[in-house]
């Protein structure tokens, strides 16, 4: 879990699992406390009663077009004023600090914002500058970041020559060149193909898990969220419509396995008995329970192998991460 | 088999000083100015201010190296050859479009390119990039309506009989050179700013400059020339402006059809004033 230490300023990374919504001791601070966050856009209520602390070194903003994730973004950098309720950003009122928190924060917004005409080195050099990095170290951490962006050797070229992929790379290495404690992105698969998708999620991966940059990610794409975040707020209509933890947002248990398979089904449940296991036949499915899920992934395989059983799905049995989070979406 | 681990992900905090906003404008000003100079960018975009700029200084140049190569043709007394305050209305049309080119390349792209909201959002209000933008465009402006009197001045030093003598009898050209350059970049990069600011298209800013610049002076001096009593039509000469009040600033005789002096200086105090207004509205919004 990623907080602050107060003392030293400075982020720390325990290695204990992510804690999220009010796990937090009384020597942490949030990264962001939102209360009661209300904000409207004439008759469009955007966010509504929007309450949430953050202490996840990755969290995930998900929800569909419109649910308010983009505007939950710009009311913690002091973009749009709420008509109600506060957001704090390390430990800063975005209200009435706004200037800090963005010269603070790492952003990268969701439209496409580079300046074509302007190398990316340039680009990330002048980013780091006005942010506050003096010269000489502004120009160390651009080759910094675009080394850890993938765009090292393409640093000299033109943006205006870059694939889509590559800029939304340009894209966030400007997000994280003043080293920031948090760094905030807005849609950033949006417009990818396959690859560069995969790309910039391993990237985001890697801002909290290596590189001790906390994230707060948007996306409507759940797949995105599971694969960079150690926590969501699911927005439906302005509203949290919920908040956890990714490992507590599954329902499913280590002690009972999904199987389906294809061959004699009896000869596989006999067998799978025999080892010991609870084994019992269903619909389309056999269910199994064992002492963990070790002891029943081997048997599953003997007991498969054995009497030449075709092995088409094993998972944890009860509902999957996917099923509970779209059951908040919906 | 030896195994080993690379722990070093080449990526470090930095956790030492921050320069604060004096620094961020400064650095959106220094980036600005070299990116509408060309610097960083190919041999097209560098081409036309090099061009326009080596051309501002060739007046100054031709006289003082003609002084160099021929002595003895040239009249010791250089100013007379030419004089510091007719140089603005020799290279008037140089600086002109010196402007024309470099003050749109300043806030157009920003525009075009979405990377204005990127600033706003997340580096500089919108009270510094304004600033840093001005800054950007007065300092390649400076280097055509300065400099080359500057140059000018420094070779009627050294070609002077009596150098010391000449600077103690002209100390007060410096005040005037620099106010004069001064006047005529403050004039030329308020309003290109605020012609650019209209538009995120290059080419748009620059027929906008161009038209807003060159009609009404010919518009002016039509109606001047053919209304009785209509001399003071030549204040909306908008290209002519900022020359007359850099002349003004010379102990010279002006033109006995021209407005007065004054009237030049508050036609140019307006001109600036209204198109601060316009970048005023323009870049407009919550500073918070």
């Amino acid at each position: 879990m990623l907080r602050r230490d107060r003392r030293a300023g400075l982020p720390t990374v325990a290695a204990a699992s992510p804690a999220y919504h009010g796990a937090v001791s009384a020597t942490d601070q949030p990264l962001i406390e939102a209360a009661g966050l209300t904000k409207r856009f004439g008759g469009v209520t955007a966010l509504n009663d929007v309450t949430a602390d953050v202490t996840s070194p990755a969290l995930g903003l998900l929800g569909a077009n419109g649910a308010g994730k983009s505007t939950f973004m710009k009311a913690m950098l002091g973009l749009v004023k709420p008509d109600a309720g506060q957001v704090r950003v390390l430990g800063m009122d975005a209200a009435h600090q706004a200037r800090e928190i963005r010269r603070s924060l790492g952003y990268m917004p969701e439209n496409m914002c580079l300046p074509l005409g302007m190398t990316a080195r340039d680009f990330i050099v002048h980013m780091g500058e006005l942010r506050g990095l003096p010269r000489r170290i502004a120009v160390l951490r651009a080759s910094e970041v675009l080394f850890q962006v993938g765009l090292e050797e393409e640093r000299s070229r033109l943006i205006r020559t870059f694939s889509v992929g590559m800029r939304q790379r340009t894209n966030l290495a400007q997000a994280i060149v003043h080293s920031p404690s948090l760094v905030i992105l807005d849609e950033p698969t949006n417009g990818l193909d396959p690859a560069g998708r995969e790309e910039m999620l391993t990237l985001v991966r890697r801002l909290s898990a290596e590189l001790e940059i906390a994230v707060i990610m948007s996306s409507h794409v759940l797949e995105d969220i599971v694969r960079t975040c150690d926590a969501v707020v699911v927005l439906r209509e302005g509203r949290v419509a919920a908040s956890r933890t990714l490992a507590d947002a599954t329902g499913a248990s280590e002690r009972e396995a999904r199987v389906v398979i294809s061959g004699d089904t009896a000869a596989f449940v006999a067998r799978l008995q025999t080892a010991g296991l609870t084994a019992s036949m269903r619909d389309d499915h056999v269910l199994v329970s064992g002492p963990d899920a070790d002891t029943m992934l081997r048997a599953v395989r003997d007991a498969a192998a054995e009497t030449d059983a075709g092995l088409h799905e094993l998972r944890p049995a009860g509902p999957t991460l996917e099923d509970a989070l779209i059951g908040d979406l919906t | 088999m030896i195994e080993g681990k690379v722990h070093d992900v080449r990526f470090h905090r930095y956790d030492g000083p921050r320069s604060g906003r004096a620094a961020a404008l400064w650095s959106m000003t220094r980036w600005s100015a070299l990116r509408a100079l060309g610097a960083r960018r190919g041999w097209k975009a560098k081409i036309i201010p090099i061009a326009l700029t080596l051309t501002a200084f060739f007046p100054a140049l031709v006289v003082l190296g003609l002084r160099a190569l021929f002595p003895s043709s040239i009249n010791d007394n250089l100013e007379s050859v030419l004089p510091y305050s007719d140089y603005a209305g020799i290279v008037g049309l140089v600086i002109l479009v010196f402007a024309v080119v470099v003050t749109p390349e300043l806030l157009c792209p920003d525009r075009r390119d979405g990377t204005l909201a990127l600033y706003f959002a997340t580096a500089i209000s919108r009270t510094d990039y304004v600033l840093g933008k001005v800054l950007a465009a007065l300092l390649p402006l400076l280097l055509v309506t300065v400099v080359p009197l500057a140059i000018l001045y420094a070779g009627n030093v050294l070609f002077a009989t009596h150098p010391l003598g000449y600077v103690q009898e002209h100390t007060h050209d410096i005040v005037r050179i620099l106010a004069a350059g001064t006047a005529m970049a403050l004039y030329f990069a308020f309003v290109g700013l605020a012609i650019a600011s209209l538009t995120g298209r290059r080419a748009f800013a620059i027929g906008g400059y161009l038209a807003f610049l060159i009609v009404p002076t010919i518009v002016g001096g039509i109606l001047s020339n053919n209304i009785e009593h209509g001399d003071n039509f030549r204040l909306i000469a908008f290209a002519a402006v900022p020359i007359h009040v850099a002349e003004s600033l010379y102990p010279v005789t002006p033109d006995v059809r021209d407005p007065s002096n004054t009237a030049w200086v508050m036609s140019w105090l307006a001109l600036i004033a209204v198109s601060a207004l316009v970048l005023v509205w323009r870049f407009r919004g919550d500073e918070s």
